[in-house]
């Protein structure tokens, strides 16, 4: 999907947790002599690798695309946080299944204030806030929300994913019942309808405003959007500079109370080390996308807190079953067994990553790790190597990101390591922006990719990457007893049924072996604890 | 007739009654001499025999495989164990640094020598037929446009361009190479072939009915030789920055090769976190052997400069100048 | 009247010329692999909507129509969008020759303060020991590569010494660049008298100035060297001395009669660093035009890439020009 991992992805709910905490009592909103008096205007600076490309989120998933789009959308519903196990200063979404809750999860509304899923699971009925404000003063109708979808069944770009996950292909399937409600209509009951909402990908946009820039060559506004803010969110966009910086500006009418952060610049830093510099500097407060050794490094430095926390984000090597060998599950099983994996989470990551030992993320609901049985061992690889009739090994290329500095020494030690069981294999490496033209034409043998499933939900993280028809299934796995199964699971609301589903699913996935399966990143964010306010809940990503 | 020292590249050895090897002998004397009166240009010449030693013979010399990662020993600083410390994947970076110069002397050499043959080869057609008429002229100027236009192409933008249409290789880093210095051969031969021309001598081989492939062989082309040697020097040591600039952005060779640019890449964000040998010790490498590179450009100079020879000769005793 | 009559046939000359520029490089960029709609629209992308994207962008014409395209287009100021920033490359480019013309001319600047006076001193053998240095000095410059030294000046500088302030970009993150006139910050904030954008912005030019300087001290030393030399043992400057003129006078006519060759050295070095202080500009994260167009060609995207080559070349022959009018303004014999 995109390069984010799940956890408290959006700057907003940063910042809105930062805003309750100022709120309660640190420079209290309510004494505006004071506030004015202190002259502070609580400007947050971020080091980013890019600026968005565009604010559509249609059409563009680059990393700054999609932190704009937490700030500046809002979603009709979020999940509730709740500390995380190993940092409790860290706040994260609480993504498990509650059998105790309706529809088994922790919801809370944003946009909208009632939902319910009816009996049959087949329609989805929200009732929106009243008196929700737009940033072009709009006020937030069950219109906007059709406007949203109908939009990402024309527009042809991200949109046909999220509808077709839900089975949604026709506009009559998304309803207007009243003027703050709205319904969605799916043929078959779908565990991902109240997730889809959640899902960063399905913000809601300001259709009146909208209608009025759009014109009969754009008649769903992507020019508009592209470069400015039409939604219920924190922010609005008040500058953006590619390549430069994009400056956010805090809404004082947001619905939810003014952000306390009245600034956020995002400021494009395209190299790690300078980001580093610039947040051991102090000119900045949130470094972001650092390499692994620069974390440590900063866990040493005084006035740097660096919270790290598991994610949903994962990186793997493809291995491509239409090309050979890799079409024989013996050679893909030896390849992950002379995958030197504790290596590589020493001395590239340093410790801040875990092994993958499962094909959905491990924080995920429905994760188990009971298939996991290829801990590193060549010689349990040469043997089946010899089994499957490559006693002498053979010749293969792997590609790798140019942009990502932790792949090259990925690649170099399992480079290495496959030379001990006869395996010689070619580095490739790619530059950074041709790179996914590469993955997604698949006609690579191994390559390296990294991806985080949105959605925390097993059902849409396999049908990503395993189910043959998928566009993100890389490695051209195909197995029908697989595609049945995770079908099944998207058309039941029953979580024990859900729960079998898939742990087979993941049962036939770790034999098959489609991936050489290498670890979950951590997510990390190292940010300077902002002495002016010393909020108690410290600003993460 | 004196020659002006304001005229240079004149005739260095005149096509004299010694035979080629009287004048290779008096090359050498000369060069002996050169480097015993002047020990920076000797310098310079131990600095790229030492170079070439390593290119091959760095298997015997290296202590560690420059390929080979070893993760147990990642990114130690400078040590008895290892002299110049380890890079992020636990491989040596001494061993690395030795075994760089195959890859960057081969890549410059076979670069250089192809864009020095095609060019000067061009350059001597075009310099020699400059003033003819008809075909020759026209074929000339179109030519030396091509190479204008190819000389303001900016040249590093040009060689990734290359790098990328031509897939990552070292047979596409030596044509990027090769490429963006055909021009620079073209216009010195040209130049030096229309210099020499005009000499007295060549107008006598062409009065006296010698066919111009001859003129071009024995009296061109050995006269004009002596800034092209001085200029493929310099090119050398400005090409082994070419490639590791290309290997820099991205565009070199592949991992794990080792490549001194490339090294530098790898080693730069581990700079900001303190690590600084894995950069430092390829780029000191580097910078050392573009240096000597230079410094045999500078010599060969000295050597063609006939006013300097003279100097030599003055102060090493009697060497008499077979041209003079 | 000669002399407009001349720059009217360079200029004229121009126009084949900048042609044949952009034929090369419009069949380079497009000889370059990688699909700007896939790239646009990322791994998500369905084939339709890449199919759809291409038909916009008019990729999926043949390629001599596209480049009929293309000429039609440039012919009218039109240099197409980048799509990696969305806007038109001449506003990219805007913003970004001017940064790196600033950091080049200043570059130049510091490298002329090295190189002209070490060049002088090693070419009259007075000093022995500046002398030497400066034949070592222009030797190792030109051996360094410039991309490593920046490193290494930020390490010592930066890391180790703390003496420089980020060594990233050209100003200051916190502050908002000058209101554009000329381009060059530094400029631009002391018309506005904007002091701190004028510190920031000198503060940020050091280290890669001086990065810059080093390494093309040493091509300019060298000339400056040989040139003087070969005017202090020319005819007129024995003739001055037998004459009786005192030394510095003597120094004075050979350095006026070196002049051409510095300019000459000055123009190329000048020509070849709007492309060539690429990797500066990459270590130094400082925006400017080189970087611009080498992302370009790694990231599949063409007009940056050919906007970029049609603005130097023609700022390489115009500064060509220039050079030769000031051949013309410093040389009486070529004016005859």
């Amino acid at each position: 999907m995109t390069e984010r991992d799940r956890l408290n992805v959006t700057r907003r709910t940063v910042l809105e947790g930062a805003a309750a905490v100022a709120a309660g009592g640190v420079l209290p909103a309510s004494f505006p002599s004071i506030a004015a008096a202190a002259e502070e205007t609580h400007t947050m600076v971020i080091a980013a690798p890019a600026t968005p490309q565009s604010l559509d989120h249609e059409f563009d998933v680059s990393l700054g695309t999609i932190d704009s789009v937490g700030g500046l959308y809002d979603n009709l519903l979020e999940y509730e946080k709740v500390h995380d196990p190993k940092d409790p200063e860290a706040l994260r979404e609480d993504i498990s299944v509650h059998t105790d809750r309706p529809y088994n999860l922790a919801l809370k509304g944003k946009l909208a204030e009632k939902w319910e899923v009816s009996p049959d699971g087949t329609v989805g009925r929200f009732t929106l806030r009243q008196g929700v404000k737009s940033n072009w003063a709009n006020e937030l109708t069950a219109d906007d929300v059709k406007w949203t979808w109908d939009r990402k069944l024309h527009l042809n770009g991200l949109g046909p994913f999220q509808t077709g996950v839900l089975g949604i292909t026709k506009e009559e399937q998304i309803q207007v019942d009243g003027r703050y409600v709205i319904s969605f209509h799916v043929p078959k009951p779908n565990p991902l309808l109240l997730k889809q909402m959640v899902n960063l990908s399905n913000p809601v946009y300001d259709a009146t405003k909208c209608k009025q820039v759009s014109s009969s060559d754009d008649p769903w506004a992507h020019k508009f959007l592209e470069n400015n803010t039409a939604g219920f969110g924190p922010y609005v966009v008040s500058q953006l500079t590619r390549g430069q910086q994009a400056v956010f500006k805090a809404r004082a009418d947001y619905y939810r109370g003014k952000p306390y952060m009245d600034t956020v610049i995002f400021k494009e830093v395209p190299t790690s080390a300078s980001r580093l510099s610039l947040l051991q500097g102090g000119s900045v407060d949130i470094a972001q996308f650092l390499q692994p050794l620069e974390y440590i490094t900063l866990t040493k430095a005084s006035g740097v807190k660096v919270d790290a926390v598991p994610a949903s984000f994962a990186i793997w090597i493809e291995l491509n079953a239409k090309i050979k060998p890799f079409d024989n599950v013996k050679v893909r099983q030896a390849m992950n067994y002379a995958l030197p994996r504790d290596d590589v989470l020493k001395a590239v990551y340093h410790g801040l990553a875990d092994k993958q030992t499962g094909c959905i993320p491990i924080i995920y609901p429905n994760f188990t790790d009971k298939f996991w049985t290829y801990d590193t061992n060549l010689d349990k690889a040469k043997a089946l190597l010899t089994e499957a009739g490559f006693k002498d090994g053979f010749k293969s290329t792997l590609s790798y990101n140019a942009g990502d500095p932790v792949q090259e020494p990925i690649a170099i030690l399992y480079q290495t390591s496959l030379r001990k069981i006869g395996v010689e294999i070619t580095l490739n490496k790619v530059p950074a922006a041709t790179f996914y033209d590469f993955v997604t034409k698949r006609e690579q043998p191994m390559i390296f990719y990294l991806d985080s499933p949105w959605v925390p939900d097993p059902g849409y993280s396999t049908q990503l990457y395993f189910n043959s028809k998928s566009y993100v299934d890389y490695s051209n796995y195909v197995n029908p007893e697989v595609d049945d199964l995770i079908k099944s699971g998207l058309e039941t609301l029953d979580p024990k049924v859900r729960d079998e589903t898939y742990t087979r699913v993941q049962q036939l996935v770790m034999g098959d072996a489609p991936w050489a399966s290498l670890s979950g990143r951590a997510m990390c964010s190292p940010g300077a604890p902002t002495s002016r306010a010393s909020p108690t809940t410290r600003p993460i990503i | 007739m004196a020659l002006s020292p304001n005229q240079p590249g004149g005739p260095i050895w005149s096509t004299g009654r010694r035979g080629a090897g009287g004048r290779a002998r008096f090359a050498l004397r000369y060069f002996i001499q050169l480097l015993r009166t002047h020990p920076v240009y000797a310098g310079g010449y131990v600095i790229v025999a030492v170079v070439a030693i390593f290119a091959l013979a760095a298997p015997l010399v290296a202590p560690y495989s420059p390929i080979t990662a070893d993760p147990s020993v990642y990114l130690l600083p400078p040590s008895f164990s290892h002299l110049f410390g380890t890079d992020v994947t636990g491989m040596d970076v001494l061993s690395r640094v030795i075994f760089a110069p195959r890859i960057d002397l081969a890549i410059a050499l076979v670069g250089t020598g192809l864009s020095a043959a095609i060019g000067t080869f061009l350059g001597a057609l075009v310099g020699y037929h400059q003033d003819a008429r008809g075909v020759p002229r026209f074929l000339s100027g179109f030519v030396m446009r091509s190479a204008d236009v190819l000389q303001a192409f900016p040249v590093f933008v040009f060689a990734i361009a290359l790098v990328a249409v031509f897939g990552q290789s070292i047979a596409s880093v030596v044509f990027a190479i090769a490429f963006v210095n055909i021009p620079i051969y073209l216009r010195l031969m040209r130049s030096q072939v229309m210099n020499i021309r005009r000499m007295r001598y060549v107008e006598a081989a062409y009065v006296s009915g010698m066919p111009d492939s001859y003129i071009i062989r024995r009296h061109v082309v050995p006269n004009a030789i002596a800034p092209v040697l001085a200029q493929l020097s310099v090119n050398i040591g400005w090409s082994i920055l070419l490639t590791a600039g290309l290997s820099f952005v991205g565009a070199g060779v592949r991992a794990p090769t080792p490549e001194w640019g490339s090294m530098i890449a790898t080693g730069f964000p581990n700079i900001m976190t303190g690590q600084w040998w894995p950069s430092l010790f390829p780029g000191l490498a580097l910078a050392v052997t573009v240096y000597g590179f230079g410094i045999i450009g500078a010599s060969i100079e000295f050597m063609a400069d006939p006013r300097r020879r003279r100097t030599l000769a003055n102060a090493g005793g009697p060497i008499r100048d077979p041209g003079e | 009247m000669g002399t407009l009559r001349y720059i009217g046939g360079r200029l004229l000359f121009l126009v084949p010329q900048i042609f044949g520029i952009v034929l090369v490089g419009f069949l380079l960029v497009k000889a370059v692999p990688g699909d700007p709609a896939t790239l646009m629209l990322g791994p998500m992308a369905t084939p339709d909507s890449i199919a759809k994207l291409r038909g916009e962008l008019g990729l999926d014409k043949p390629l001599p129509v596209q480049f009929i395209i293309y000429i039609n287009r440039i012919a009218h100021g039109d240099f197409g969008t980048s799509w990696q920033t969305t806007q038109p490359v001449v506003e990219d480019l805007a913003v970004r020759f001017p940064a790196t013309l600033e950091l080049v001319s200043f570059g130049l600047l510091v490298a002329l303060a090295i190189g002209i006076p070490l060049g002088i001193v090693s070419a009259t053998r007075r000093h022995r020991v500046l002398a030497r240095i400066g034949d070592f000095y222009g030797l190792v410059a030109g051996a360094l590569p410039d991309f490593w030294l920046a490193l290494i000046l930020i390490y010592v500088f930066y890391s180790l010494l703390g003496w420089m302030s980020s060594p990233i970009g050209r100003i200051d993150v916190m502050l908002l660049p000058p209101r554009t006139i000329t381009g060059f910050y530094t400029i631009d904030s002391l018309v506005e008298g904007n002091w701190p954008a004028f510190r920031s912005s000198l503060a940020h030019l050091v280290l890669p100035v001086l990065t810059l300087g080093l390494v093309n001290a040493g091509p300019i030393l060298k000339t400056t060297q040989s040139a003087m030399e070969r005017m202090l043992q020319a005819d007129f400057s024995l003739y001055a001395r037998l004459c009786g003129l005192p030394e510095k006078l003597v120094m004075r006519h050979a350095l006026r009669n070196a002049l051409p060759s510095i300019v000459t050295i000055v123009s190329v070095l000048y020509g070849f660093l709007i492309g060539g202080a690429v990797l500066v500009e990459i270590v130094f994260s400082w925006g400017g035009a080189g970087q611009y167009a080498v992302q370009g060609v790694l990231n599949a995207d063409f007009n940056p890439v050919l906007g970029f080559v049609i603005f130097s070349a023609l700022f390489s022959l115009i500064v060509y020009l220039v050079v030769d009018l000031v051949y013309l303004a410093i040389d009486p014999r070529i004016r005859q």
